[in-house]
């Protein structure tokens, strides 16, 4: 293992009560993030990347529910504190970016004052200590003209410069860690690239840990350190993102890179798409849930659900992985 | 912004000009005012000079053009049942219904607004599905039972305010006040209540709906994941998203009961434009009906252009761009 983690993630379940039973939507998930290090966490929608994401601060809506797991803060419970103190928590020490950025800013208020109120929430500051701070964040997160942009209601900025916003509202606390949930995918193509380039910019200015949840390979690619894959509500295989490229261990790991688009060499594009869906949480196969769509399956795939297990540099579960590639 | 302004003062202007047409259509083809206004021993000067003095014997159009400038010098004409000035009857009556329609307001905002936000923010509360309950009752009675109902308990038996009347009146200039006098105060307390009942329901019902569903958005989940605390969220964040539907109804509203407060004044004897326009209504006085339908007309179409014009304060979104 690494050094002490900031944040230990500890068989982490999440249950959607529908009519009186519970669904299953994440299932015994545990993973560490080192301070300063950028998670990349993928799957594809309804895998449970977001709804981890949510629990870390306590933030799932109802019916969604924690149904068991430890979290910790640099030692600090999680999972075991009372309202009032997640509220020092949250923003404060963990930071959250949200997806859309058309729908997180509140539209009647201006942006200096959601800006300025989340910074009073957290920091002893005088008002003019808080509009030179607010101002400096305006500036840091790459806007023109901070004096006009404080004053701005949200519709009047474009979606890139809300998008900047937002991480300037998670980030303006100072947080430990930064939660950013597909922080990109609302976003036109070259916006991303954009927005990609100053996270990985503030990244280096703060040093702040970061998880961040996508379903862009490419993302992961650019960004993290090491990369968790989830599927159908587990955690199927994490490793450094250096070993997870070169020599994915779990078949869907290394179908979900092979579906990526990649020069072929001759001028065009290759994607091998994998066959067949994932199956919803009320759907679950028994055994690994993978294995219907698995061209590795084999009859104890349909049986047992495969524990994570330490296989060279990561961890993956998977009963019969494909065997390491070295560098060639 | 003020090309909007601009726009919506002549659409009101016109449309108040369609109702004075109606109306003076009303006084112009009903009844006969020369029997009425005259005594059946008049003289044939007398009926003449009746006739040039309300204009009849011009043609119509014109008539139309100096009804609409005598009420814009302040003339209204001449009531059939009292050979008032209907200008003067309508002042005389005036304050009554507008501090009635004032305190109602009042009531609502101190009662309905706290109310509302208590159901949306907590709407599984046994306060909050109490005040819902007894909410319909505000929808489902009419008025006049609600008043009837006030007066049965709180005047015949508790005793504590009055079934009818304003109480004692302060004179201030042309306007007569019963709002600062402690009997007024105990006068207008009921019909007041009873006025507000119905948009009061409205209100709560409005904010807990907004609030219910602005609960769930995106922003008030981001506000939240920054720790913000619950107060600031609703009272700050919330708050000021359903407030826009809630003023609409609101101005709405405080038209209905100038307009509407009919009913309710004469259940209460209150001495306003209401009773004035059921005496009327009674008498076949045209002339004051008609000038009722456009004073009417005239306070919904001005408090809906002042609601309007509000709208960009509560909402930026609204602010259109000047230059």
């Amino acid at each position: 293992m690494m050094e002490q983690p900031l944040l230990s993630v500890r068989h982490l379940s999440i249950g959607l009560s529908r009519q009186g039973t519970q669904l299953p939507v994440l299932n015994d998930v545990s993973f560490d993030v080192a301070p300063g290090e950028v998670l990349g966490v993928v799957g594809e929608s309804g895998a449970g990347k977001s709804v981890a994401g949510a629990a870390i601060i306590d933030l799932l809506v109802p019916p969604l529910r924690r149904t068991a797991g430890e979290i910790a803060l640099r030692g600090d419970r999680l999972d075991l504190m009372s309202p009032r103190q997640m509220h020092r928590v949250r923003g404060k020490r963990v930071g959250f970016i949200f997806q859309d950025p058309m729908t997180s800013l509140n539209p009647v208020l201006s942006i200096g004052k959601q800006l300025k109120d989340t910074m009073r929430t957290h920091l002893r500051l005088g008002s003019s200590e808080l509009h030179g701070r607010a101002l400096d964040w305006v500036t840091r997160v790459g806007l023109p003209n901070p004096e006009r942009i404080l004053k701005a209601a949200p519709h009047e900025l474009s979606g890139g410069q809300r998008q900047r916003i937002v991480i300037a509202l998670a980030l303006c606390a100072e947080p430990e860690i930064v939660i950013a949930d597909e922080p990109t995918t609302a976003l036109d193509v070259s916006v991303q690239a954009q927005m990609l380039d100053l996270m990985r910019l503030l990244h280096k200015e703060t040093g702040t840990a970061m998880v961040l949840i996508t379903h862009d390979l490419g993302v992961v690619a650019k960004m993290a350190d090491r990369v968790a894959v989830f599927y159908a509500g587990r955690l199927i295989e994490i490793a450094s993102t250096r070993a997870l490229f070169q020599s994915p261990r779990h078949p869907y790991t290394a179908g979900l890179i092979g579906a990526t688009p990649a020069p072929d060499g001759q001028g065009g594009m290759q994607v091998v798409a994998i066959p067949g869906a994932m199956p919803g949480v009320d759907a679950l196969p028994p055994g690994c849930a993978f294995h219907p769509r698995c061209p590795r399956a084999q009859a104890d795939c349909r049986t047992v659900v495969p524990p994570l297990v330490v296989l060279g540099t990561g961890e993956a579960a998977c009963l019969h992985p494909l065997p390491e590639r070295t560098a060639a | 912004m003020i090309l909007h302004f601009v726009e919506r003062v002549l659409q009101t202007i016109l449309v108040l000009l369609v109702i004075s047409f109606v109306a003076f259509m009303l006084i112009s083809t009903l009844g006969d005012p020369l029997g009425v206004l005259l005594p059946p021993d008049a003289t044939i000067a007398e009926r003449n000079a009746l006739i040039a003095r309300l204009n009849l014997d011009q043609p119509l159009l014109q008539r139309f053009w100096s009804f609409v400038m005598g009420i814009l010098q302040g003339d209204f004409g001449l009531s059939y049942r009292t050979q008032q000035d209907v200008g003067a009857m309508i002042a005389e009556r005036l304050p009554a219904t507008v501090e009635l329609a004032f305190v109602s307001l009042l009531i609502t905002i101190v009662l309905a607004i706290p109310a509302g936000i208590l159901c949306g923010v907590k709407p599984k509360t046994l306060v909050s599905r109490a005040i819902m309950l007894v909410s319909i009752a505000g929808i489902t009675l009419p008025n006049f039972v609600i008043g009837i109902l006030l007066i049965a308990v709180f005047s015949v038996h508790l005793g504590w305010f009055p079934s009818f009347g304003r109480g004692t009146v302060v004179e201030l200039g042309n306007w007569t006040t019963g709002l600062l006098t402690v009997s007024g105060w105990q006068a207008i307390i009921l019909p007041a209540f009873t006025l507000a009942s119905f948009q009061m329901t409205f209100v709560i019902r409005m904010l807990r709906t907004q609030l219910m569903e602005v609960g769930h958005s995106e922003h008030i989940r981001f506000a939240r994941a920054r720790g913000l605390s619950e107060t600031r969220v609703w009272f700050v964040y919330a708050i000021r998203n359903a407030l826009l539907p809630t003023v609409t109804m609101l101005g709405l509203q405080l038209g209905n009961i100038i307009a509407f407060s009919v009913v309710t004044e004469s259940v209460f004897a209150w001495p306003g434009l209401g009773s004035l326009f059921l005496q009327s209504v009674q008498s076949a006085d045209i002339p004051v009906i008609a000038i009722y339908l456009i004073f009417v007309g005239a306070v919904y179409m001005l408090i809906n252009l002042a609601v309007e014009l509000s709208y960009p304060l509560i909402d930026p979104r609204l602010k259109r761009r000047s230059a």
